[in-house]
């Protein structure tokens, strides 16, 4: 543009609408002071569009600056880190806004744009926020065309962009491929933190709750090699909750009788799998019981459980290998203990359902089957929404409310079973998983979350029991979407009707999809690692930094000529016939010393050389009327061509 | 003569003072008439890209790296558009006009977009920068202009064509040296002087009556003929050309003598000559022309106007 671009109201509108378009998402990650800090700069500078007099004077600008540090001290107590960091630019974002004065300034402002999308990747990495970052980063290149445009348009600018990326991505992706990955040493990693993450709790306390929410969130993905395990024994172990004052339950503050365990002796087939662990807030990792074998930074607790000593707070891969059926062998001394205390003396009623129910006159197991038969027979309900339980949960859960969820179940059976002296614990995780047909991978979300019981038995070690299943499946409440809740293929419900069926089957495919495409996307874009990109690139026997950086250099230079072939190759232009034989006119003048000049009309020429060759003045004439009634006439037609050319022809001079 | 061509092929003055025309044939852009080199803004980018990776590379985030490898090849095939917006254009040196000292000069350029592809904004430099858009298949004619201080020739220079589409992120220019020159005619003097007496050489005693304006007909027009007799109105009927003819105008006739301008130096005297010769043409009055070796006989008209003006630019 000839006229100073900061000035042009479609370039502002085009720019500022971009800049409210990157920042939008954020409304999810910033505290809402900075992010309305924000939103007033952005519409004080809309506003200045039309009444330029109402932006802010330098004095002003002092302000707004200070109040901007304000708020981010105030908020992050500085500007390193994630959060820090995104606040910082944002809020720099927002006051360049209010001074654009020269072209310089659009630029800024839009290269300052480009860094607060790339924080948007810091806080989401689906596929949806990548197809939106690029969608923007389109409308940000475009407002350059915009600017560097003789005449603006907003869609031709946008379509230059969009093709400007378009031939830039495959360069993209194979220097994303081939670009060497080095993890940053630990010092350069700022510690945030955490936002809280939905997830298992190292607790729990089953009476507090009366509303157990129900969240899609995924936990992590499992691809089995080979085999896969029933519904039945898709058990992912999380942590195991041992002490309870009757109330709550916790993890053993002790686990140092680990080195007394007794050598885990594995049984049947053993399943084979990778686990790919959404981030976490906790380092727990959910292996199917009873892991067998896992790779060098976890490690297995005296309860079985994973634990990473690294950082899940990204998304991790591990290759583990379990065992449905194990033997934990001999108990020690504190788990013996631990695993019969009882926070007090039981009541009256609870010891006589357990004298009821055989448990101090009959071995552990048939105890067991007393128990899990009472759950069944007996008037007891599944549901998400129980009622609060605030004195003696497990008391008013047995006997007064009987209504509760997996971890009410599983709390009742551990202490009914300490009653009875049988060493017993609860052990949290995630139960089932969808199958995506699509993947064929298997998908753990919040919602699977579960608590079951294990009960030491002599011969057998830790057993897994699952009171949950034991309910009637007509007593659970219909109106929630449990059927993943409790162990797979035990509840089913009637079947829908068949158009309702066919409806759900597309939806769940539909779904399934998705998880796939998502799936792929994470374990091949997002966790993209060192280690992922040596052995991705060592099936193409590509091993050392040396020759990916070759590798990358001659394929990008691939890439450049055959861009340069398509963008400035330029075909023979078709030339008018029409011309052709109107210059085949022009050489036969020449030979008589005169030429046309460049930018002189047919007809002026004609009138030129008219009187010069005064003999040939009437066939000229002709010659120049047909030539420009079949290049500028309406209708040109083939006779007309032949006959200029005729006329041509029979030029003599 | 292969070593002289060689050099003349990557002589840095190519670089800097841009390639020459050959007799004002049309100079066609390609890959060695023009240089491309990033902008400052362009760096800017480049700085950009960096700031992005090492936030990939602080927060080891794949899709920050891919945005800084997107915005990194965008960069890059940016080159690419901008030697497009360039590359096949013809350019050539058209008409410059002869002016007054102190008067912009102006050169005439003829540029030509014989691929199917549009160009946008595309710039050209001289003194002043001038910009347009060219369509597919099509022409554009411009003028530059350029001050001038001193009579004589005005050599046109060095005409940068550049352009900065589509991200501005890259310059690519290709800079001509234009063999064009414009004639430079002496400032006319500010002071209106009257005209010399013309007795002397002339027996005739000339009674000056400035312009006549006793009209008493039409005639066609005829070259030379003074623009400000024309008559319009006819013209714009669409009956031709025709030329007032005013009585009187034939019976004054002066002479105008270098001799007899005032003047302390020669530019200031060529200047009050110049001065005259526009009066004169202006009155339409029928004068002659004296110069040390050169005189030309009385007469008026655009074509006598011009013969005396470039005398006194290349005296």
């Amino acid at each position: 543009m000839a006229t100073n671009p900061a000035h042009n109201k479609e370039i502002l509108i085009f720019l500022l609408s971009s800049i409210g378009l990157i920042v939008l998402p954020h409304v999810y990650h910033l505290h809402w002071g900075v992010f309305g800090y924000f939103c007033f700069l952005l519409a004080w500078r809309f506003v200045g569009i039309w009444k330029p007099e109402r932006l802010p004077t330098f004095p002003v600008i002092l302000l707004l600056i200070v109040s901007g540090m304000a708020i981010l001290y105030v908020q992050h107590r500085g500007f390193l880190g994630r959060d820090g960091g995104t606040s910082l630019f944002v809020i720099a974002l927002g006051l360049k806004l209010m001074e654009i004065k020269t072209e310089r300034d659009l630029y800024l402002i839009n290269y300052l744009a480009f860094i607060v999308a790339a924080s948007q990747f810091l806080y989401e990495q689906s596929i949806l926020m990548a197809a939106y970052i690029l969608f923007v980063t389109c409308v940000l290149l475009a407002v350059l065309v915009y600017i560097n445009s003789y005449v603006a348009q907003t869609s031709v600018a946008l379509k230059k962009a969009a093709v400007i990326i378009a031939q830039a991505v495959p360069m993209a992706i194979v220097v994303f491929i081939l670009f060497p990955r080095v993890e940053a040493p630990r010092w350069l990693l700022f510690n945030d933190d955490h936002q809280a993450k939905m997830g298992l709790s190292d607790s729990m306390e089953p009476g507090s709750i009366t509303d157990l929410g129900m969240s899609d969130e995924l936990v992590f993905r499992v691809k089995f090699a080979g085999a896969i395990p029933p519904a039945k024994q898709r058990y992912w172990r999380g942590p195991v909750l041992t002490q309870t004052n009757g109330k709550k339950w916790t993890q053993a503050s002790d686990l140092s009788y680990q080195k007394y365990l007794d050598k885990l002796t594995y049984m049947g087939t053993p399943y084979q799998y990778t686990l790919l662990m959404e981030p976490q807030e906790k380092n727990w990792v959910f292996a199917l019981d009873m892991p067998a074998d896992y790779p060098k930074p976890l490690e297995r607790n005296a309860n079985y459980q994973l634990l990473t000593s690294d950082n899940l707070d990204k998304r991790s891969e591990f290759k583990l290998v379990s065992y449905p059926t194990y033997n934990t062998g001999y108990l020690t001394k504190t788990e013996f203990k631990d695993a019969r205390h009882l926070p007090g003396e039981p009541s009256e009623n609870i010891k006589q359902l357990v004298a009821q129910l055989h448990g101090f006159d009959s071995p552990p197991d048939v105890f067991i089957n007393q128990l899990l038969n009472h759950f069944r027979e007996e008037d007891f309900h599944y549901t998400l929404t129980p009622p609060l339980m605030e004195e003696n949960p497990i008391e008013t859960f047995l006997f007064e409310t009987r209504y509760g969820f997996c971890s009410h179940y599983a709390s009742a059976f551990v202490y009914l079973m300490r009653v009875a002296n049988i060493p017993a614990r609860v052990v949290t995780g995630y139960q089932g998983g969808e199958w995506n047909a699509v993947g064929n991978f298997l998908e753990i979300k919040q919602a699977d979350a579960h608590a079951w019981a294990e009960v030491w038995l002599d011969k057998q070690g830790w057993v897994r029991f699952d009171p949950t299943a034991a309910i009637a499946p007509e007593r659970i409440e219909k109106n929630i979407d449990i059927a993943r809740l409790v162990p797979g293929g035990l509840i089913s419900y009637a079947a829908p009707s068949a158009g309702a069926q066919a409806t759900f089957d597309f939806l769940k495919k539909a779904r399934q999809l998705w998880s796939n495409v998502d799936y792929n996307w994470q374990r091949w874009v997002i966790n993209y690692n060192n280690t992922n990109q040596a052995s991705f690139l060592s099936s193409f026997g590509i091993a050392d930094f040396k020759t990916m950086v070759y590798w990358m250099m001659g394929i990008v230079g691939i890439i450049t000529a055959i861009l340069s072939l398509f963008l400035l190759y330029r075909r023979p232009k078709p030339t008018d016939p029409v011309l052709i034989v109107y210059n085949r006119f022009l050489k036969k003048i020449a030979k008589a010393g005169l030429t046309k000049k460049p930018g002189e009309g047919a007809r002026d020429f004609a009138e030129r050389i008219k009187s010069k060759l005064l003999s040939q003045a009437a066939t000229i004439e002709q010659i120049t009327d047909a030539f420009i009634d079949q290049r500028y006439g309406r209708n040109p037609t083939g006779r007309g061509l032949i006959e200029l050319n005729r006329l041509i022809i029979l030029l003599k001079l | 003569m292969k070593l002289k061509a060689l050099k003349e092929r990557y002589g840095l003055d190519r670089f800097f003072l841009g390639e020459r025309t050959v007799d004002g044939k049309p100079l066609t852009l390609n890959q060695r008439r023009i240089f491309i080199l990033p902008t400052k803004r362009g760096l800017g980018f480049g700085l950009l890209i960096l700031l992005l990776a090492l936030i990939a590379f602080v927060y080891n985030n794949n899709l920050a790296y891919m945005l800084a490898f997107l915005l990194g090849s965008i960069f890059f095939i940016t080159i690419l558009h901008t030697y497009k917006s360039l590359a096949g254009l013809t350019i050539q040196e058209g008409q410059a006009n002869p002016v007054f000292a102190g008067e912009a000069a102006g050169f005439g350029v003829h540029i030509d977009n014989p691929t199917s592809v549009e160009r946008q904004y595309v710039q050209v430099k001289l003194k002043t920068v001038e910009n347009f858009n060219l369509k597919a298949n099509s022409k554009a004619h411009l003028t530059l202009y350029d001050l001038t201080q001193k009579r004589g020739w005005h050599p046109a220079g060095t005409v940068t064509v550049f352009s900065t589409y589509p991200l501005g992120l890259f310059r690519a220019w290709s800079p001509i040296r234009f063999n064009g020159k414009a004639l430079v005619y002496p400032k006319p003097a500010n002071q209106e002087i009257p005209f010399p007496e013309t007795g002397s050489t002339q027996n005739q005693q000339g009674r000056f009556k400035k312009g006549g304006d006793e009209f008493y007909g039409l005639q066609g027009y005829q070259p030379g003929d003074p623009i400000k007799h024309l008559h319009w109105k006819a013209y714009a009927k669409g009956l031709g050309l025709f030329t007032k003819q005013y009585g009187g105008e034939s019976s004054a006739e002066i002479w105008l003598d270098y001799g007899q301008a005032p003047g302390h130096s020669l530019e200031e005297r060529l200047s009050h000559l110049c001065r005259w010769v526009v009066d004169a043409e202006q009155a339409g009055v029928s004068y002659g022309f004296i110069l040390p070796g050169l005189r030309l006989e009385p007469g008026y008209g655009p074509a006598h106007y011009r013969k005396c003006l470039e005398a006194l630019a290349l005296f």
